[in-house]
């Protein structure tokens, strides 16, 4: 007789591997580049110093500048093998017939719906906030390197609109990433400790009710 | 609905770990300057003598009224660098000497239009004017085979640059902005205008320009910013 399995192995390797090194490099990334910002804020606001990193302008560029190939790198691994193993294709990639499920999904967050709408792995929302993540980076990345090189890359600075509107895309794209990542942390923060460590060991125990 | 935050603190913590906002030191510093050595080595590859800082119609200058000086410590102009202002040239070159600002005029006058991004990442675009290094580098007789400039500035500032960087046609010996002679704050007498690269490298009130075959550091290079600074 067919038992059903206790344990579910949720993520590979490579997705676990390049999951936290993300974490660390974004980490990296934001934090200096918010100390960036301070030098010459594009708004009246400067950032407190205890969410900053590198001490002094020259210190947040050291880390900006080097925290910058390991999300690049790392982040082109983590594109490719996604697309070539076909990974979360089904579970985590948001499709034309996930559409229908954003609006009662948002309703439910926001407490006008009170029944919890039926998904797979992941909602709507959840595949919609999964699937933007390549192209935040993506968009990062390319108004990133009008910053790191305008004259060089004239044809994206161009693109970007200027070196100076660069600036605020990509402040823009960065708040996105953070938007995106307190969301997350939310899901993660209500999804129990067992899923949390799946990313982690790659299994996930699945209690009775669930699977 | 049950918040299992203890491991939201484990997150929050880590970033708290990245973010006390120290200066890198030590090994750290020693691993993000060999990050930055690739970063370098990346924009002298790409740097291109032919490419030019775009063009920038005079309508869209940055008024002379908004035109700006950065605020760093070394930039309180030293107090008279105009009287009897000569730049000694020393190094690999024919030549080496003292020369008056008339001497360098001699060679012609460029002006551009360009944008001046600093550092920190404000910008304005800026009508300089002046002699293009490359002129008074061959006039002087500078050593092709060397590959470094360094200048020294009347304030403790001091300047290196690679020679393509050096000789790119928008490198100016500068004297002028918005047609009139350099202001003490901005400069005057002499000062680099280098379009190609971050402000700090458009160094002010030149005493001394040496041609070298050693590669020279910089003010804030040798404190950690990146020494090509191309953009």
């Amino acid at each position: 007789m067919k038992t059903k399995p206790d344990k579910e192995y949720l993520h590979p390797l490579v997705v676990r591997t390049t999951h936290w090194l993300n974490f660390i490099a974004l980490s990296i990334m934001v934090t200096s580049g918010l100390r960036i910002f301070n030098a010459s804020p594009l708004f009246d606001f400067h950032f407190p110093k205890w969410i900053l990193l590198g001490g002094w302008l020259g210190g947040a560029r050291l880390w900006h500048f080097a925290a910058m190939w390991i999300f690049f790198v790392n982040g082109v691994i983590a594109v490719t093998y996604n697309i070539i193993s076909r990974h979360g294709r089904d579970t985590t990639i948001f499709r034309k017939r996930d559409i229908p499920g954003v609006l009662p999904m948002i309703k439910y967050y926001l407490r006008i719906e009170k029944d919890h709408p039926k998904y797979g792995k992941y909602n709507s929302l959840q595949k919609l906030a999964y699937t933007s993540t390549p192209f935040l980076a993506i968009g990062v990345t390319l108004s990133g390197l009008v910053l790191y090189l305008p004259v060089q890359l004239q044809p994206l600075t161009w693109i970007f609109g200027g070196y100076d509107f660069a600036r605020w895309v990509h402040f823009f794209f960065m708040a996105a990433f953070i938007f995106f990542f307190l969301g997350h942390i939310f899901m993660v923060s209500i999804s129990g400790w067992q899923n949390f460590w799946s990313m982690i060991s790659g299994w996930k125990r699945l209690s009775k009710d669930e699977g | 609905m049950k918040l299992p935050f203890n491991f939201i603190g484990v997150f929050l913590f880590a970033i708290l770990l990245l973010s006390c906002d120290a200066t890198p030191e030590g090994k750290v510093e020693e691993a993000l300057l060999k990050f930055q050595k690739v970063d370098d080595g990346l924009k002298a590859k790409l740097f291109s003598t032919t490419k030019l800082s775009p063009a920038i119609a005079d309508k869209d200058l940055t008024p002379e009224s908004q035109y700006r000086n950065n605020s760093y410590d070394t930039d309180r102009p030293p107090s008279d660098t105009t009287s009897n202002w000569r730049l000694e040239v020393r190094g690999n070159v024919k030549y080496p000497g003292f020369y008056s600002l008339d001497q360098i005029k001699t060679l012609g006058m460029t002006v551009e239009n360009a944008k001046h991004v600093c550092v920190e990442g404000w910008s304005q675009n800026v009508k300089w004017g002046g002699t293009p290094l490359w002129k008074f580098l061959d006039w002087i007789g500078a050593d092709p085979r060397s590959e470094f400039i360094y200048v020294e500035c009347a304030d403790k500032y001091y300047e290196s640059y690679d020679i393509e960087s050096a000789r790119h046609p928008q490198t100016l010996l500068c004297y002028e902005s918005y047609n009139k002679p350099l202001s003490l704050e901005h400069g005057a007498p002499c000062r680099i205008v280098m379009p190609t690269k971050l402000g700090y490298k458009s160094a002010k009130w030149l005493t001394k320009l040496v041609v070298t075959d050693k590669k020279p550091g910089g003010y804030w290079e040798d404190q950690g910013y990146d020494w090509h600074a191309g953009m």
